[in-house]
């Protein structure tokens, strides 16, 4: 009798336990919530508890609320693999998001082809990849860097200096936009930052400076000869604080975003809290979401997501003086192409996802525009051009709609 | 039977001058309302016509001097100007005024007449900027607008306003644009604007078909050490088809100007060289004191520093709107002095003696709390001022948040200097003299007060100085405060070109101590040198090698061969406490 109860009640936990299960669905976040990252990657996080939340309010995703499990990357690589692995074998998760720094996604890529997970990556990176588990809404380098060079160029620019910090993003997209440049006719004299060659191979274009420089000097006197010339400007892909003392340099010097504009591709509004926007003022920044965008439905997820910033109770979580930035909104919309893709599949299954979403077929009005996953894992989106205000936003100049994106640029520039 | 609608436009005409009246009090600046008609009209035509004729308006436009046209020019391009068809077809050019209502719509101003655009009624059509056509502008038109645009500038009351336009004239090489800038040769009084009208001039010369004329402006160039030229005359000189003559002057002042770049570039290295070696130096001048006197190797340093730039935060921001702070779940609100002008700029000397002060209370608390029963103990005080210094980072971060904070440097230490090409910024200026003033400083109290005396006596022996009646706990207690309150002025400087955040003293800890222990460990002298050395050292070999990592791998090699070569450092200290 006893052991019969037993049964029972150990039977009706497993049904109750199963109904459970079958109500929520677990999906990954992965990113750096401890460590040098973790001032950027926690706005991503946030963001993405936020569209959580505004899905399962509005019924969930197949009827299935999603229950978020949240890991810690703690800016150490190969602790990204291992918490990936933790995600795909131990927490079954049907999708996760996550990653900022290429070597962080380079460092999980193996561990979700290997266990055939699915994962969307956010931030502007610098191309040449492609995984059949990795979906990326971030900027590629066409769809960032090569518009913003269109800008300056159609401004009659003629002298472009690269800069950036010594890692695969900047190098890369400075190697591809040498290409480019080189391919609108700009003799190679006039790209400063020099070049250092193998052979007669390129291997490495600009100026380039450890994380964590303070000294710019020299490299700012470099520029100022550079452009003394005139119809100069500058790019710039150094990352994370080091553009604190760039711009105090570039300013003290006496250069000016009239006589020699600088277009920055790492800094975002999220990125202005911490730097002293006043000496940026006129700078270019280019993305594919501004927080000034004024559009309906960009000023309804900036106050949705300000009023859930003001209820929740993550612990831990900024509330005051947020703003909202281009690999926040990437990351949102990559919740919302997920969703649509598998409702249109009807199932969570990783294979019948991954087909849905490279058909084409999947779109979202999101905050930034409209944005259609592609088949090869890229998106089409907007892209904007902006210049820097005093309040750390940008008042947006130019407008480029539907740009493809191209993961694979180095050599497919014509030499002219 | 007529007096109804004879009312009318009456009403209209004083409703419209009502309008002009309330905008000209609103808005006093830009658009003056007195603008000529003509003026007006032709801003206006410049915008709605097309091809060569509106390339002639455009250039005419110079000749107006006029700010509105200035205004509506520099807003063009940028997108503010709009197209607004009337129902009779014409195209009017319009800007929309900056007071939107809910719905983001404004009113828009006629440029051609300098009213508000209404409907039939009388009424102020107001629109968003989407609803009207944006004037478009392609890079043929900017480059017309900007050519006027400068035209303009030759008349602004800046100098430096007056040099940068001159220039760009001069290197988009107009020869339309030559009578304008000789007529400005006997008005300019400015020396420097004076030698940019000679670049430019010969710059446009060179656009000349006489060889002779070409031959002379190469040379004038030369003369004038012109570094803007370079690209052009480069050009010349690879130019096949050039007179031979002017392809030799071409190659000779290619020569002379890159001889002069290179004396600018020598002078302008040694000189950020002194620069960054003085921040090494105000960086590590306290270390010399805690480190290098005291013997107590204190790896909390750095969050020292660290206090002083964020007293330098507090100061700007209680002199400007206040500051609220969050710590602990408490809500701190300072209130702001609401500051402006001169008063606000110095908010910086008033932080300088409060960054000291704090930091040195800070240090004393650190030495009586930890170091003061590790003084035998050199490892376990590493260990523990290590975890001071994780401590404090953390505490930082509780308080004043993970992000870095934003310290708007004060206008006096922003600008620079040019002589002869060299750029000298106010704020490296500034800790060249900061530097030597502490040094100086730090000299003064060590060798000639009584204090001095009693902290030598202390640091070369201790028992011994305690034997005499020295009271050692305090003089350690002040010393280790001195050092920490040179740490703070340290952080407060850095606040001016870098960033102020938890993790600030990390980047420097290494540098701090390289240079002390280059310098000799004791020896404030050698610090002295060291930091200069290394700053001159590391600045020539980016400028040689043209690669700042490479220099630094380089300046670090060479430091680990120099002390396998005399461990000691620069200067050897004798001091009877090292012996033992």
């Amino acid at each position: 009798m006893k052991k019969l109860f037993f049964t029972l009640l150990l039977a009706l936990v497993a049904v109750v336990n199963s109904l459970q299960a079958q109500e929520t669905v677990k999906v990954g976040v992965l990113h750096s919530l401890s460590g040098t990252m973790a001032i950027s990657e926690t706005s991503l996080r946030d963001v993405l508890l936020f569209a959580f939340d505004e899905i399962n309010a509005s019924g969930g995703v197949l009827g299935k609320k999603i229950q978020p499990i949240v890991v810690d990357g703690a800016s150490n690589w190969p602790l990204f693999a291992e918490k990936a692995k933790q995600l795909l074998e131990q927490d079954k998760v049907a999708v996760t998001f996550g990653c900022w720094t290429s070597v962080s996604r380079k460092s999980v890529l193996p561990v979700f082809e290997k266990d055939n997970g699915l994962l969307f990556y956010p931030v502007q990176y610098e191309g040449e990849e492609l995984s059949k588990n990795i979906f990326y809404t971030a900027e590629a380098v066409n769809q960032q860097a090569i518009p913003a060079v269109d800008y300056l160029l159609d401004q009659g620019k003629k002298k472009f200096y690269l800069i950036g910090t010594d890692y695969v993003y900047p190098q890369t997209t400075n190697l591809v936009l040498l290409e480019y440049l080189l391919s609108k006719g700009i003799p190679i004299e006039n790209i400063g930052g020099g070049l250092r060659k193998e052979g007669d191979k390129v291997v490495s274009a600009g100026k380039y400076t450890p994380f964590g420089h303070t000294d710019y000097q020299q490299i700012v006197s470099e520029i100022k000869q550079f452009a003394a010339s005139g119809d100069a400007c500058v790019i710039n892909t150094i990352n994370g604080d080091s553009n604190v003392p760039f711009f105090k340099e570039y300013s003290a010097s006496g250069l000016t975003a009239d006589d020699c504009p600088v277009v920055s591709f790492s800094l975002s509004e999220d990125e202005f809290r911490g730097l002293p926007a006043k000496d940026l003022v006129g700078q270019l920044g280019c993305w594919t979401y501004f927080m000034s965008i004024d559009t309906p439905a960009n000023k309804k997820f900036i106050a949705d997501f300000q009023k859930w910033l003001s209820s929740t109770n993550v612990p831990g979580i900024v509330k005051e003086k947020r703003v909202t930035c281009s690999p926040m909104v990437l990351s949102y919309d990559g919740v919302y192409l997920w969703k649509a893709a598998v409702e249109k599949a009807g199932t969570f299954d990783v294979d019948k996802v991954r087909d849905v979403l490279e058909s084409g077929s999947i779109s979202f009005d999101g905050p930034g525009g409209k944005v259609t996953m592609q088949k090869n894992h890229h998106v089409t989106k907007t892209v904007y051009i902006g210049e820097t205000k005093a309040d750390g936003q940008f008042k947006i100049l130019k407008t480029y709609t539907d740009v493809y994106g191209e993961p694979f640029l180095k050599g497919t520039f014509a030499k002219k | 039977m007529g007096n109804p609608f004879a009312a009318g436009p009456a009403s209209r005409i004083a409703w419209s001058w009502l309008v002009s009246i309330v905008f000209l009090v609103t808005i006093q600046l830009g658009y003056a309302e007195d603008e000529k008609p003509e003026t007006r009209q032709a801003l206006a035509s410049a915008i709605t016509s097309t091809g060569d004729e509106q390339a002639r308006i455009i250039d005419g436009l110079a000749e107006t001097g006029s700010p509105l046209v200035r205004q509506i020019l520099v807003s063009w391009p940028r997108g503010e100007i709009f197209l607004y068809t009337d129902p009779a077809g014409t195209i009017i050019p319009v800007t929309l005024d900056a007071d939107q209502d809910g719905a983001g719509k404004a009113k828009a101003k006629r440029i051609d007449t300098g009213v508000w655009l209404t409907d039939a009624a009388g009424q102020p059509l107001t629109f968003t900027s989407q609803e009207l056509k944006l004037a478009e502008t392609d890079s043929k038109l900017r480059k017309l607008i900007r050519n006027t645009l400068d035209l303009l500038t030759l008349a602004d009351p800046q100098p430096a306003n007056r040099v940068s336009a001159v220039m760009k004239l001069g290197l988009a090489q107009k020869p339309a644009n030559l009578a304008v800038l000789e007529a400005r040769v006997d008005k300019e009084k400015d020396k420097k604007v004076q030698k940019a009208l000679a670049e430019a001039i010969a710059l446009i010369q060179l656009k000349n078909t006489d060889p002779k004329i070409q031959a002379a402006a190469v040379s004038k160039l030369a003369d004038l050490h012109s570094i803007s030229s370079l690209d052009i005359v480069k050009g010349v000189a690879a130019d096949k088809t050039a007179d031979p003559a002017v392809t030799a002057a071409a190659t000779a002042a290619v020569k002379s100007i890159n001889g002069y770049i290179q004396v600018v570039n020598f002078f302008g290295t040694i000189f950020r060289g002194i620069s960054l070696g003085s921040i090494l130096l105000v960086v590590a001048l306290g270390l010399a004191i805690t480190f290098g006197l005291m013997g107590v190797i204190n790896m909390a340093h750095g969050e020292i520093m660290a206090i002083g730039a964020y007293t330098v935060y507090v100061v700007e921001n209680v002199f400007g709107r206040g500051l609220d702070l969050s710590p602990f779940g408490m809500r701190i609100s300072i209130p702001g002095l609401n500051a402006t002008g001169a008063f606000y700029e110095s908010y910086f000397l008033f932080s300088l003696p409060i960054a000291f002060l704090v930091a040195a209370v800070v240090g004393i608390l650190l030495e009586r709390g930890v170091i003061q029963f590790l003084y035998k103990r050199p490892l376990e005080s590493l260990l523990a001022t290590w975890g001071v210094s994780q401590v404090l980072q953390q505490l930082y971060r509780l308080i004043f948040g993970a992000a870095n904070v934003q310290v708007n440097s004060p206008r006096w230490l922003s600008g620079n200097f040019t002589f002869s090409d060299v750029i000298f910024g106010y704020n490296r200026l500034f800790v060249i003299a900061f530097a030597a003033l502490i040094v100086f400083g730090t000299w003064l109290l060590l060798t000639k007060t009584p204090l001095g005396l009693l902290i030598r006596a202390v640091m070369q022996n201790r028992s011994m100085a305690s034997c005499m009646g020295v009271r050692t706990e305090r003089v350690n207690m002040l010393t280790f405060g001195f050092g920490s309150g040179l740490a703070g002025l340290a952080g407060a400087f850095l606040s001016q070109i870098g960033n102020v955040g938890p993790s600030l003293g990390q980047n420097y800890i290494v540098d701090c101590f390289m240079t002390v222990v280059l310098g000799g460990v004791g020896s404030i002298f050698g610090t002295v040198c060291s930091a200069i050395g290394i700053g001159v050292v590391d600045q020539s070999l980016q400028q040689i090698l043209l690669n700042p990592v490479m220099g630094k791998i380089i300046v670090l090699a060479a430091i680990i061969l120099f002390l396998q070569w005399r461990p000691a450092g620069i200067f050897v200290t004798k001091s009877r406490s090292l012996e033992g």
